[in-house]
């Protein structure tokens, strides 16, 4: 009955990420699947906070803040050096938000993953600059408010697919990941560990203070994300073979939004737009994936 | 490699942290408050017999059957004849059905009597130890063995007098093998009698019984059922060849099986009709129910007529019998149709008595099955008055100098069943417990604590303060489970004997089910308010406040938890609260222990 995970935790209590942070139940998932045998670099985001201020640290392995833009490149920089000492165990991983990836931290990652460094880079995306003050960024979806995007301003662009921009660079793995699998989302993780190259997952982490949520429905919220098609769960190798790892049950977008603050805004008809949308790139993806339209 | 590049170390000027977050107590951050809250499954408050079935399942599920087994003898002695002939009440109720169809909780229980039969497993159940009061029991039916069973555990001595030579009551002699095989009653008979009381038969008992015992016992209970099947006042019925359907069963059940052939009529609605019917059938006869009142009206389960029908039993209804006439070997009933004036919603259909058409009907044989009473009038409980409790399934008689009388099975109970005679076993036992321990006059507010969801089902788990005595009486319903976590999965389908099978023999109906379908089963079960360590709690906690504790069990570390509420909404079962938190209750010294959950 219990689901089929490992069950050590690298993490301590007394963080001080929000209550119901998606992302601190995301870094304990992934360090369950990683083990201590990793080194992390954190370009700043929320979890530059929650990681503690000096002299703590919430986490149970050697990590390494760095600036905005660098999460790629002092990735490959930490490897260089332990490839220099000889050691081929422990593992190197970024761990940045939306904005540190999407944004500024962009062309670090495309530069390293092009170079094919040996790494695996992680994107909690809770699809704003959330710590800062919920600013837009490039991952925030269409439709949402934002303190950038406010009132009528709201978001008319388009979330960025990220996975896809890694996957033009034919990178050995990238995968979609949410906080509401856990066994999904740690069997990717162990995947991804025990790939050599460049590897990329995009972890779904919900953020009740920027998506004004109550924090209890946070993990909720991340599963209606994957049930709705808004956020489907899948994984590239290679760049080419695409594997869908859950295929939804047909629930209406709407039923994810209107649990949310940040879109209570939008009117039936910006609903049946978005739903449009949605249901477009799902039939994007399953083109790709080599499955058959339904209906 | 190193060594033959010439590196030069160069000091690193980094600030490194060197202690942990843990001195943050983030607890302080909290305005609600998480907590383990065990509730009630609405099958469990639907029984009569107050099983924790959400348990049970949780059990079966797990492999422990001795452990589920044992589950359901803390509140029904026995789970091997009401997982055959229960008309399982619990299944509407369950929570699964509003998702995709109710876990066969009836087939989960007989296969689990099945099991312990089948591996001789002896139960270890809690017995408080000896009390000085004796109880008489009369009558060795469902509910004076229950009574018997229940309080024999509660440290009382108990005798039990049956008039019959063997004990069973109306499962030994009214209800027939193809539902009931007599070895299944006679093994949970021992069961019950092993905790130690004895049974006495052929020991017809006579009201002056009621003066004497005094001498001896402090109560006695009387459950001597409804076993006289009463007249239909027409002309005819005493004619040779009209037997009562009730002695016609017993006779059968004796062993004695005699040829049938051609029609026979059954008149009459109830189970015992059905039983008559279906059994006069197995003996070669063409059978005819014939009922006043609509199919949908009869009292018989739905189930049994169904099968009936199928098994060739004709149904008449809507029509009485007006008179029955004899020629020859022959005889002719005169049935009159009764049309439907007024139907209630809710409610039997109301009939229009003027004369209409008659009709003729000629059959070999007629049995008279209408509803049963009891066989002496000092059986039923006296009308209310001073000094008589009447309770939902049983009643108490008290006077100065004499035992206490207690009524519970048919005599007591609106609705004649098993499991209604267990329920009626229990709490005549919770009361004369409490009557012996405080005094009659705390029943009312003592059993309201046993009280299983608040409703009319008792729990002896509550009453003896056994561990699942914590559990809250809210009733979990469907939209509180968090159906994310469940796949639809069909309901198994009650393995049966062919219909053709089942028409010549009384070989059991419903067959067993494999250990492996039966746990496939109980996986099913939503486990609706209790905690089966699904781990969810501690899985998704963002704070890791969560913590396992040795025994298995798991706590909420207060000082740490920020009251997000996600593992109360990542529990599938509703086995947690978040609740306000109280600033008083926040500071006290017992911090970490209010959640633990063991």
């Amino acid at each position: 009955m219990q689901l089929n995970v490992p069950d050590r935790d690298y993490m301590h209590s007394g963080h001080v990420g929000c209550p119901g942070c998606g992302a601190a139940v995301a870094m304990k998932f992934v360090l369950r699947a990683l083990g201590n045998k990793t080194i992390m670099v954190l370009p700043a985001c929320c979890w530059s906070i929650i990681a503690g201020p000096y002299p703590q640290s919430t986490l149970q392995i050697p990590l390494i803040h760095s600036a905005f833009e660098t999460g790629g490149a002092m990735a490959s920089g930490v490897r260089a050096a332990l490839d220099v000492k000889g050691d081929k165990e422990t593992c190197v991983v970024t761990w940045a938000g939306d904005g540190g990836t999407f944004d500024i931290g962009f062309q670090a990652l495309s530069g390293a993953v092009e170079r094919n460094e040996d790494f695996i880079y992680f994107c909690y995306d809770n699809e704003a600059y959330m710590n800062t003050g919920i600013q837009r960024s490039s991952s925030t979806p269409y439709g949402a408010w934002t303190t950038t995007t406010p009132g009528r301003d709201w978001k008319r662009m388009r979330k960025k697919n990220i996975v896809e921009a890694l996957v033009a660079h034919r990178i050995p793995y990238a995968a979609t990941a949410s906080i509401a699998y856990p066994e999904d989302l740690l069997r990717k993780v162990s995947k991804a560990r025990s790939i050599k190259g460049s590897r990329f997952l995009h972890i779904f982490a919900s953020c009740p203070t920027g998506w004004r949520i109550p924090s209890e429905i946070s993990v909720k919220i991340a599963r209606m994300a994957v049930q709705t098609n808004i956020f489907p769960l899948y994984e590239v190798e290679n760049g080419r073979k695409y594997t869908i790892n859950f295929m939804p049950k047909g629930y209406l977008v709407k039923e994810y939004f209107k649990l949310q603050g940040r879109f209570k805004h939008l009117s039936e008809s910006d609903l049946d737009q978005i739903q449009a949308m949605v249901e477009e790139d799902w039939e994007l993806l399953l083109r790709k994936a080599g499955v058959p339209l339904q209906g | 490699m190193a060594q033959d590049m010439t590196m030069k170390m160069i000091p690193l000027f980094i600030p490194r942290s060197h202690v942990s977050t843990a001195g943050n107590k983030t607890g302080s951050w909290r305005f609600l408050r998480p907590r383990y809250d065990e509730k009630t499954a609405p099958c469990s408050a639907a029984c009569p017999a107050g099983e924790d079935i959400g348990r049970i399942a949780m059990l079966t599920a797990q492999g422990l059957f001795k452990e589920a087994w044992e589950a359901i003898l803390k509140e029904n002695p026995l789970p091997g004849v009401c997982g055959r002939v229960c008309f399982h009440p619990c299944e509407p109720a369950c929570n699964r059905g509003e998702f995709d169809e109710a876990v066969a909780i009836h087939t989960l229980e007989r296969f689990l009597a099945d099991t312990a039969a089948r591996y001789q497993l002896q139960a270890d159940l809690e017995r408080r130890s000896p009390r000085k009061q004796r109880v008489a029991v009369v009558g060795a039916g469902p509910s004076g063995l229950a009574t018997a069973y229940f309080l024999t555990r509660l440290g009382y001595r108990c005798d039990v007098f049956e008039a019959t030579p063997e004990a069973g009551g109306v499962l030994r002699w009214g209800i027939p093998s193809y539902r009931l095989p007599v070895a299944v009653l006679r093994r949970e008979i021992e069961q019950m009698r092993r905790t130690g009381f004895e049974i006495r038969c052929n020991r017809r008992l006579s009201r002056e019984f009621l003066q004497e015992a005094g001498a001896t016992y402090d109560a006695v209970y009387l459950g001597c059922g409804h076993a006289k099947i009463p007249f239909l006042n027409i002309p005819g019925e005493d004619l040779e060849g009209v037997t009562d359907g009730l002695s016609f069963l017993q006779r059968v059940n004796r062993g004695d099986e005699p040829r049938l052939t051609g029609r026979v009529a059954i008149i009459g609605g109830g189970n015992t009709a059905v039983d008559v019917a279906r059994t006069s059938l197995r003996l070669g006869a063409k059978p005819v129910l014939i009922y006043r009142r609509r199919r949908a009206d009869m009292p018989a389960f739905p189930d049994e007529i169904q099968m009936a029908l199928e098994e060739g039993v004709e149904l008449l209804e809507l029509r009485t019998v007006q008179r029955i006439d004899r020629a020859g070997e022959e005889y002719t009933l005169t049935l009159r149709q009764v049309p439907v004036v007024n139907c209630a919603a809710a409610g039997k259909a109301c009939v229009q008595a003027v004369p209409q058409e008659c009709e003729r009907l000629a059959v070999s044989k007629v049995f008279r099955a209408i509803g049963l009473t009891a066989a002496e009038s000092w059986f039923d409980p006296p009308p209310n008055e001073n000094r008589v409790i009447r309770l939902n399934n049983s009643v108490l008689a008290y006077a100065d100098g004499a035992p206490i009388i207690a009524y519970g099975g048919d005599v007591a109970n609106p609705i004649k069943s098993v499991v209604h005679a267990v329920a009626s076993a229990k709490e005549a036992a919770i009361a004369l417990d409490i009557t012996f321990q405080e005094g009659a006059e705390a029943i009312g507010e003592r059993m309201k604590h046993c009280r299983v969801g608040g409703g009319s089902a008792l729990s002896m788990e509550i009453h003896m303060q056994g561990p699942r005595c914590r559990r809250s009486d809210h009733v979990v319903a469907f939209d509180e489970i968090n159906a994310d976590y469940f796949e639809l999965s069909p309901r198994i389908v009650q393995p049966r004997l062919l219909k053709e099978e089942r028409i010549d023999s009384f070989a059991e109906i419903e067959l067993k089910i494999s250990a492996n379908l039966a746990m496939r089963e109980a996986e099913r079960c939503f486990n609706c308010g209790l905690c089966n360590q699904c781990d969810n709690c501690r899985l998704f906690c963002p704070d890791l406040a969560v913590v396992k504790d040795a025994d298995s069990g798991r706590h909420i570390n207060y000082d740490y938890c920020k009251g997000c509420g996600i593992c109360v909404v990542e529990c599938p079962r509703n086995a947690m609260a978040l609740e306000e938190e109280n600033q008083t209750q926040m500071n006290t010294a017992e911090e970490g222990v209010h959640g633990r959950l063991t």
